[in-house]
């Protein structure tokens, strides 16, 4: 029974609340109803309205957001998500984003159940910067739905000032120099893929044995930990974390904050570090798909994209200057380094679908509550 | 117009903002804690009792325990702290009265999770209050510090009801405890704080029922060892994608909690019988 509105679930859910409702058996469908036909309608790349804005918290360079209202005349209004299923759970929940930044294999995801629209590449007049890597990406044929925004790798920030014992090792996480000032991500995948990867098995491994190893593991590093958060500038801005668990583009974040920038350090660990991408795409039931489109020409742009990239400390895949800008922030440090290469040879993230990730789930619940 | 009439016209609009706002939204949370989801995470209708079944897991029971542990104490430090100062806005508050009540109900103009993120600032190893007192004390990520959180976020619903009890009571009755050579603390614990008796297991419900299921606080003061019924259900509902499980859990908290709602109003009603009579 699809296609069903959500005045046809305030009823259903009335019905059932008055005593009237023989809801079981009958499947009906909340989220956002779409199919392939409402992916494709076309649209004009010109602005169309106030973009609605949804990323996560510090992942753009807000002058960017500024250049943008001034040089278009419009507003842009920012939400942020702090994880992906919290994206999603908005998501589903009908608000109407223009421009949303999921991770590859959320847009995957999202691909697949009709959520996002088709762009027309050719309109994108900066598109030929974006690396061929990206031309035919795993999680979208012929990048039809997706523009890269940047790309990631998952590992250790640490206070080097206060810590000279890094071992190069995930089990880093709970350094006993650290003194209990250890967070790991608010994040089941990077928990458990991590988990995954220091006990050596694949990254994505669904294996109900393998999972539960994976979960001792977690668990018995609790006692250690000062919390699970993904508010990492935060966290390490504050004092209160001296290691913790972050992406590479973070610890950039971090350090253009503090007056000891060379005390921030970055570490990838020796059992295998999880990599992969972000993308910018215009969900399927976007007011404003056009404002949406010219924001990511705007974004593509060099001069802006070196911008962004020297302010949120993320590779992004374009030619020109995001990767000059990258460039530069490497040959200060190298370990912050990623590229497709990686991507090619690293471990990802793939897009877990049923048992699997209800097996992911329920290991990471366990682990909370342990 | 009859006056049968005239009454249930007034309780339409209250009728229909309950219907709306509160029948409508249990019952699609009750139609989904019993659905299951598709790949995208929304929320399918249909019969999957499982989901009750598998929140009776006993992994849960210290996550209970705890919340309702915390909630415990944040009701006895509320009243510790709330009842001298409803008693001294009641009883000296003279003139300035409605001011000192104004300054209790101020900070609830700011939102709660604000606030909340206020105290992490403060209480930070390099934060304000450690900086500003030149010392080293770690208070974030305890139970100190959740349960500080609640009874800040929660003390003035314990006040309120205290200080209508105090303000309703005669002061004769006190002057008269004392002409007949009762102590103060005789007076006040066979005058005042009997009297006051209901305002306070008012407070205390109002204060239990949303510091038992709190997340705020636990997520922004807590560890990983001070996890809440709260947690465990946005988790489900944010982290998880798992709404129909979040949804068995809340509707499961919401009959446990209401067994102590239940409590509360039987002895209100007992009490109020008891007046008239």
């Amino acid at each position: 029974m699809a296609g069903v509105s959500r005045r046809d679930l305030l009823r259903g859910g009335a019905g059932l609340a008055l005593g009237a409702g023989g809801l079981a058996g009958c499947q009906l469908n909340s989220g956002v109803q779409a199919d392939a036909g409402d992916t494709r309608k076309p649209f004009a790349k010109k602005i169309d309205g106030d973009l609605a804005y949804f990323n996560w918290a510090e992942f753009i360079n807000p002058d960017l957001i500024k250049g943008f209202e001034k040089k278009y005349g419009v507003k842009v209004r920012e939400s942020n998500f702090d994880s992906m299923p919290a994206m999603m759970s908005k998501l589903r929940a009908g608000i109407e984003y223009d421009l949303i930044f999921p991770t590859a294999e959320f847009a995957q995801r999202l691909i697949r159940g009709n959520q996002l629209r088709v762009i027309d590449r050719d309109k994108l007049r900066a598109a030929e910067n974006v690396f061929s890597a990206f031309d035919q990406p795993w999680y979208d044929r012929n990048s039809a739905h997706t523009t890269p925004y940047t790309m990631y790798a998952t590992g250790i920030g640490y206070r080097a000032d206060k810590i000279d014992s890094m071992t190069g090792s995930w089990r880093d996480l709970v350094n006993p120099d650290a003194d209990g000032r250890s967070f790991m991500l608010d994040d089941f995948q990077e928990g458990i893929g991590m988990a995954n990867l220091v006990n050596g098995y694949e990254l994505n491994s669904v294996d109900p044995e393998e999972l539960d190893r994976s979960k001792d593991f977690l668990v018995d590093l609790k006692p250690d930990l000062r919390g699970f958060s993904s508010d990492t500038t935060t966290n390490m801005t504050s004092g209160n974390a001296w290691i913790q668990h972050l992406w590479n583009g973070d610890v950039v974040n971090i350090r253009n904050q503090v007056d000891n920038p060379e005390d921030f350090k970055f570490q990838k660990c020796d059992e295998g570090i999880p990599v992969g991408s972000d993308t910018l795409a215009i969900p399927v039931n976007a007011k404003h798909p056009g404002t949406a489109l010219m924001f990511i020409d705007y974004v593509l742009e060099p001069e802006n994209a070196a911008a962004n990239v020297e302010w949120i400390g993320y590779p992004m895949p374009y030619r020109g200057g995001a990767e000059e800008a990258f460039a530069g922030l490497v040959k200060d440090d190298p370990t912050i380094a990623v590229t497709v290469n990686d991507l090619d040879n690293g471990q990802q993230f793939e897009n877990l679908e049923g048992a699997g990730r209800k097996a992911w789930d329920r290991i990471w619940t366990q682990v909370k509550v342990a | 117009m009859s006056e049968q009439r005239f009454a249930s016209r007034f309780l339409l609009p209250g009728a229909v903002w309950l219907l709306l706002f509160f029948l409508v939204p249990l019952g699609i949370l009750l139609a989904i804690s019993f659905g299951t989801t598709d790949d995208l995470g929304n929320s399918l209708y249909g019969w999957h009792p499982s989901n009750y079944a598998d929140a009776f897991d006993p992994l849960f029971a210290p996550v209970l325990l705890r919340s309702v542990g915390y909630a415990f104490a944040t009701v006895v430090l509320c009243l510790v702290i709330g009842y001298p100062i409803a008693y001294y806005i009641a009883r000296f508050g003279g003139r300035r009265k409605n001011a000192l009540i104004a300054l209790v109900v101020l900070p609830f103009f700011v939102n709660y999770l604000v606030r909340t993120y206020a105290w992490v600032a403060i209480l930070g190893d390099e934060g304000v209050f450690n900086g500003a007192a030149n010392t080293n004390i770690r208070f974030l990520n305890t139970p100190y510090a959740v349960v500080g959180g609640l009874v800040y976020g929660y003390l003035a619903f314990m006040i309120l009801p205290i200080y209508a009890a105090l303000d309703r009571m005669d002061p004769a009755l006190i002057e008269a405890g004392k002409d007949l050579y009762g102590s103060r603390w005789n007076t006040f614990r066979h005058v005042t704080f009997p009297h006051t008796f209901q305002g306070v297991l008012a407070g205390g419900v109002l204060v239990f029922l949303p510091a038992v299921g709190d997340f705020v606080s636990a997520q922004l003061l807590g560890g990983p060892d001070e996890y809440m019924v709260g947690n465990l259900i946005q988790q489900q509902f944010f982290a998880a994608e798992n709404w129909p499980f979040g949804a068995a859990l809340t509707t499961l908290m919401m009959g446990f909690l209401l067994i102590f709602m239940v409590m509360y109003l039987r002895s209100a009603a007992k009490a109020s019988r008891e007046a008239t009579a």
